[in-house]
């Protein structure tokens, strides 16, 4: 049987210095920090992360939040603009979105096709709290200018989102590495993945704003 | 992603979970060679090198014509099945129009295939769903699935031929 699922840029090569490394980390924690802050103060649920990881793009590593690339999930995008540009994105595995639902509204749409305009607008508000705050959080760390624009909601196999997600980082710029983690709350009964995916020419501004030359 | 695989005799394919991507199944039923690839992007940025060359349909379907010739098969004998192209993104009610890249897609498939004079013979494409494709190219069926619908045969490229000789 082969596969036709998975591998995306393994094959470029192309290496950062640990300094840049550790800085995107930091970046990751800080950003992250923030935006898990925001969803703990929204939902009265303490959260976690997973040590980020800065990696090549990560359409593959989607099997961390779910083994099956079939599996049902609600997924956020949020492309950004100005001094860089990007996108945001959050999965959330079906059972999770629920979760979530259910803290906020107090039900949550059983299937797919439930889901109505309240829990859409819901769902991309977390999504828009979680990334706001994160940007809010790079944005003093870089001193850069970085705005958010509306969000997207897209509930589908997570391998589609996780693959239309990089395509569409891709069209826009050469994207080399992302950013990603999973978070988790205390109890376990949600677990998302995040992804900051900036442009190639975003990446460098990244770093300038960091004082690091490097040539990503 | 990005895949590009052929075979001569029994084989099987799948491309999962294809979003805005598409996924391109190829056979030559005098051969009994056939090909698949998993196409990304419509086009290969002109400023980029070292890319895979299966990522982008106007590299990857020249690039899985010439490895199945290169096997024995014959372009215009070739008979075509994909699916894929889907905007799984919307912005509350209204569909994104920056989340274009499906459509774009599959013109670039279409086109190429009609320059290559290559034979559709199914196609199941567009709309908001994600798609599992698989191709048993020892049977010649193509089969697709979504998260609402169960698996479900596309057509069977095996089949077409006979079809297409008895007509």
């Amino acid at each position: 049987m082969v596969s036709l699922w998975g591998f995306m840029g393994t094959n470029r090569g192309e290496q950062l210095s640990l300094l840049a490394m550790s800085a995107l980390h930091e970046m990751a924690n800080i950003g992250l920090g923030h935006a898990l802050k925001s969803l703990s103060e929204l939902t009265d649920k303490p959260f976690n992360m997973a040590i980020p990881q800065v990696d090549l793009l990560p359409a593959e590593h989607v099997h961390q939040l779910t083994p099956d690339p079939e599996a049902m999930c609600v997924g956020v995008l949020m492309p950004f603009c100005g001094d860089v540009e990007g996108h945001l994105a959050f999965l959330f595995p079906w059972a999770s979105a629920q979760t979530l639902w259910r803290m906020l509204l107090g039900s949550s749409p059983e299937t797919p096709a439930d889901v109505d305009e309240i829990a859409t607008s819901a769902m991309l508000e977390i999504g828009n709290i979680i990334n706001s705050s994160f940007l809010a959080a790079l944005s003093d760390f870089t001193q850069l200018h970085l705005e958010s624009t509306p969000p997207m909601l897209g509930m589908e196999m997570v391998g589609a989102l996780a693959s239309s997600i990089m395509t569409e980082a891709e069209m826009s710029d050469s994207v080399v590495l992302a950013l990603e983690t999973s978070i988790f709350d205390a109890a376990n009964e949600t677990q998302g993945y995040f992804m900051c995916i900036p442009s190639r020419s975003g990446l460098t501004v990244f770093f300038k704003g960091l004082g690091i030359e490097e040539a990503a | 992603m990005g895949d590009i695989h052929v075979a001569k005799g029994p084989a099987k394919y799948q491309c999962i979970g294809l979003g805005s991507c598409i996924g391109l199944a190829l056979y030559d039923p005098t051969t009994d060679i056939s090909g698949m690839i998993h196409v990304v992007l419509s086009e290969l940025p002109s400023h980029r090198d070292n890319e895979p060359l299966g990522k982008y349909a106007d590299t990857g379907i020249p690039e899985l014509l010439r490895q199945m010739t290169g096997l024995g098969a014959r372009t215009s004998r070739l008979l075509a099945a994909y699916g894929g192209g889907a905007h799984l993104f919307s912005l509350g009610s209204q569909t994104s129009t920056t989340l274009r890249v499906g459509d774009r897609n599959i013109a670039a498939v279409q086109k190429l295939l009609e320059s290559s004079r290559i034979l559709t013979v199914a196609k199941d494409v567009a709309g908001g769903a994600g798609r599992t494709m698989i191709f048993h190219a020892t049977t010649g069926v193509v089969t697709i699935r979504t998260l609402n619908e169960a698996t479900r045969d596309l057509c069977n490229l095996k089949e077409a031929i006979r079809g297409r000789v008895a007509a």
